[in-house]
């Protein structure tokens, strides 16, 4: 497929996943702040940093505003600056969406083109503040909608592969910051056990796998095993290992054709090595290693994007493309 | 969504009056539904009596869902001028219009005729110049048009057809004549809206499509795959491509719509590269040999290596894979040279002199203003001309003399003073109406519209998509139909013709 289309299919899924994880986290924290006896700040402020919108955040609201829920949400949702904002997140989306329209169903563009619309309206700014949870909620179930509309009514080819493997990455990296920053809440706060159980716990409902956990678990709880279960899980589809499992094996699915230089493509390599090194961590988690487990994945797997990104490419290109006004 | 629909029907009373009770067209027009006492004409009566069975609440309730659903479903082009990057839906009235099977036939014959002689012109300019040593026509004249390219002569496009997609506007004066008021035979657009428009139109009014037996109009683009396709250097089996500046462009809706309804890959300039005179396209497993672009980049911005030196945009070196015979580009450059408006008073000429035939389809009496005697005449009756820039389009740069201010005049005698070459004139044609949903009024309400067919020219065979993009002037009194300037469309309806 033309590498510019295999570009945007990687970036779709990427942004659509990321919309789907803001609003998630944005949710969670809302629900943490009330679960949590942790400082207001101590909520908010993380959601900014591992955005990497400290910087300007700060610029432009103070650094008092960090423990504002109602600053970091606006900012984080509605913001125009910000580059990860929810709504900046969901037009890159469809921007993309718009450039890949003739490799996508018609009910994955209308999906997308709806929920762009949807986020410009007048009602859903009321919406917003009159009744945050059910915004939160329409956009999960909206970015949630079409990744299953991209499973269920595209072809399953090289498209589809290079999507999902964005989302898949994508994930993997919201995933491990996510769960570097609660650790992070925690020890800072040098919780008690009961409290890490009750906050690990939330964190799993957050990721819709409260549910899984006790099953695969069968209702043995401990802060140990929650982690475990969000890091290590083969089977959770929103396990960092499963994630970036996945990933692996849809780039190499597109990259093992007999045009195909496999070795040429670092990207996989790397990201089975990052398997491999997994893998040996999940025989004998350690939690006191976490932050550095989790800051290897969080680079790695940012790595590992810009790498395929370069490998759909192929060499530097001499042009870029604009627009320009036609007449006819 | 339903909040907007309920929005409309509120505002919409609840009227009992059929929908052409109190329609009048305007004195002095040809009306496409009725002729001036009112009655149907012969190839309109099914559409009119289901017309006056539709009360103008339910006409309300369809054009609300049908404008939503093309919104939803971004059936929209950019405003450019707009740095938001607004989209907007290109309006759509409901009441189609409808041509007769017998008309359209003759408007066929006309248009095939007028795009083959267009054709062995533009191969003529670029080639031996036969007509200029003629003397039909001035030499001058079509050389200095803006379009003309002379790096362009002897370049033969391989296979031979320079004009596989054209795009010709029609109008109807008020003897019910069709005639051409301009040529577009470069990248002419709209097409998409055709099939949209029908598919949206179908909806609502299914039966009396069925009962009208209109002409399809869904195969265009599998007609213009055939078309590209038969381009190809080596026959069927060539790699298409379409070619687009990107999703930035006010037509992109259009270029993915062919694109994806031709199962044909979409291409951005920076997707394609040149390697030893041969097009390639970057693909993920490495280049990709292209054999045909249909592209819809205007020339100026095709190579910079051949029109614009300074340019970022285009694809170096396409020109010399063109030149080598490598290349098949849809529609070929230069062709501007045909469809300047200086170069269209003399296309009758043309007729006459490549095919030794009269001229079937009539076209608008113009004054060139590089003549002397029209120049004269143009500065003398401002206030009763068109004037028109040759180079300008999209409705732009025009002055509507009848209702220009003495200060416009002025200001256009000026120009054409300075610059002669640049301007032509024509009397102002009473274009046809429709009747077209009016939502300020709540009924149907004259309208202006023109008409742009699409004609498709391959090696040994040209085709006609049967009707066209009808452009409607939505707001009252005006003239002006471009999309960009407040004009709408309709569905086309061509009769079939009995066997």
């Amino acid at each position: 497929m033309i590498s510019r289309v295999a570009d945007y299919c990687f970036w779709f899924g990427r942004y659509l996943d990321r919309a789907e994880s803001s609003a998630r986290l944005l949710q969670a924290t809302r629900t943490l702040v009330f679960d949590a006896d942790i400082p207001v700040t101590q909520c908010w402020a993380p959601l900014v940093i591992v955005a990497g919108e400290f910087e300007p955040f700060v610029k432009l609201h103070g650094e008092p505003a960090l423990g504002n829920g109602e600053t970091v949400q606006e900012y984080l949702t509605w913001s125009g600056d910000s580059t990860v904002s929810l709504r900046r997140s969901v037009r890159a989306a469809r921007e993309c969406a718009r450039g890949i329209r003739d490799q996508l169903s018609l009910d994955i563009w209308e999906e997308v083109n709806e929920l762009y619309h949807w986020l410009g309206r007048d009602s859903t700014r009321l919406l917003y503040r009159d009744n945050r949870e059910e915004f939160y909620r329409n956009v999960r179930r909206s970015t949630q909608l079409v990744l299953g509309l991209v499973r269920s009514t595209m072809l399953h080819e090289e498209p589809m592969s290079f999507l999902w493997a964005g989302v898949m990455l994508e994930r993997s990296g919201q995933i491990a910051r996510i769960l570097d920053m609660h650790h992070h809440t925690m020890q800072r706060e040098g919780a008690h056990d009961i409290v890490q159980v009750a906050l690990w716990m939330s964190l799993l409902r957050a990721c819709s796998g409260a549910e899984a956990f006790m099953k695969a678990n069968r209702g043995r709880v401990s802060a140990q095993s929650m982690l475990g279960f969000l890091l290590f899980s083969p089977d959770f589809p929103r396990s960092l290992r499963y994630c970036l499992r996945s990933a692996y094996g849809l780039l190499r699915r597109v990259w093992s054709g007999p045009s195909d230089d496999f070795e040429l493509h670092q990207s996989i390599s790397q990201l089975g090595a990052l398997l491999d090194w997994l893998d040996l961590r999940a025989e004998n988690p350690d939690l006191d290693i976490i932050h550095e487990l989790l800051t290897h994945v969080v680079d790695e797997t940012g790595e590992i994007c810009k790498q395929v990104v370069q490998e759909i490419q192929g060499p530097p290109r001499p042009q870029t493309a604009q627009s320009q006004s036609q007449t006819q | 969504m339903n909040e907007y629909i309920h929005g409309v029907l509120q505002a919409v009373a609840a009227k009992t009056l059929g929908l052409l009770e109190a329609y009048e067209p305007l004195a002095g027009t040809y009306d496409e539904l009725v002729e001036s006492e009112g009655r149907p004409r012969a190839h309109t009566r099914t559409l009119f009596s289901l017309l006056s069975r539709l009360s103008p609440r339910e006409l309300a309730r369809h054009q609300a869902l049908a404008e939503l659903s093309l919104y939803s479903q971004g059936v929209t082009f950019s405003v450019y001028s707009d740095q938001q990057g607004t989209e907007k839906i290109f309006p759509l009235c409901l009441v189609p219009r409808v041509i007769g099977a017998r008309e359209w036939a003759a408007v066929e014959r006309g248009l095939v005729q007028r795009i083959t002689a267009l054709n062995l012109f533009l191969d003529d300019m670029y080639g031996e110049q036969r007509i200029l040593k003629s003397g039909l026509v001035p030499a001058d004249l079509l050389l200095g048009a803006k379009c003309f390219d002379p790096k362009l002569r002897g370049i033969a496009p391989p296979g031979g057809v320079r004009i596989p997609i054209a795009g010709i506007d029609l109008i109807r004066s008020p003897d019910g004549v069709f005639r051409v008021l301009e040529d577009n035979l470069r990248t002419p657009s709209g097409v998409s809206y055709v099939v949209e428009n029908r598919l949206v139109t179908k909806r609502v009014l299914r039966d009396a499509i069925e009962l009208s037996a209109v002409r399809s109009v869904e195969q265009y683009p599998i007609e213009l795959a055939a078309t590209l396709r038969a381009l190809a250097p080596q026959g069927g089996d060539g790699h298409v491509v379409v070619l687009t500046p990107g999703i930035y462009n006010s037509a992109y809706f259009e270029h993915s719509f062919l694109a994806r309804h031709m199962g044909l890959d979409l291409v951005e300039p920076s997707d394609l590269f040149v390697d030893g005179d041969v097009v390639f396209v970057r693909t993920t497993h490495g280049p990709r040999r292209v054999d045909v672009i249909y592209r819809r980049i205007d020339d100026a911005y095709l190579d910079p290596e051949f029109f614009h030196p300074d340019s970022l945009l285009g694809v170096t070196g396409v020109m010399r894979a063109y030149a080598a015979g490598n290349v098949v580009l849809a529609n070929a450059p230069g062709n501007g040279c045909a469809d300047d408006k200086a170069v269209y008073p003399f296309v009758p000429d043309m007729i006459r002199y490549y095919l030794g035939e009269e001229p079937t389809l009539a076209q608008v009496d113009t004054y060139v203003c590089a003549r002397p005697d029209d120049y004269a005449y143009v500065i003398d009756h401002l206030d009763q001309l068109v004037v028109k820039a040759v180079d300008e389009a999209g409705g732009y740069g025009m002055l509507m003399g009848p209702q220009s201010t003495l200060a416009q005049r002025e200001e256009f005698k000026r120009r054409i003073i300075a610059e002669p070459r640049k301007y032509i004139a024509q009397h102002r044609i009473e274009l046809s109406t429709c009747p077209t949903w009016d939502p300020s009024n709540e009924r149907l309400a004259p309208r202006r519209v023109d008409l742009r067919p699409f004609i498709l020219t391959r090696p040994g065979e040209t085709w006609v998509l049967p009707g066209g993009l009808t452009r409607v002037a939505l707001v009252q009194g005006s003239y002006v139909v471009n999309s960009s300037q407040g004009g709408g469309s309709k569905d086309t309806w061509v009769e079939r013709l009995e066997p």
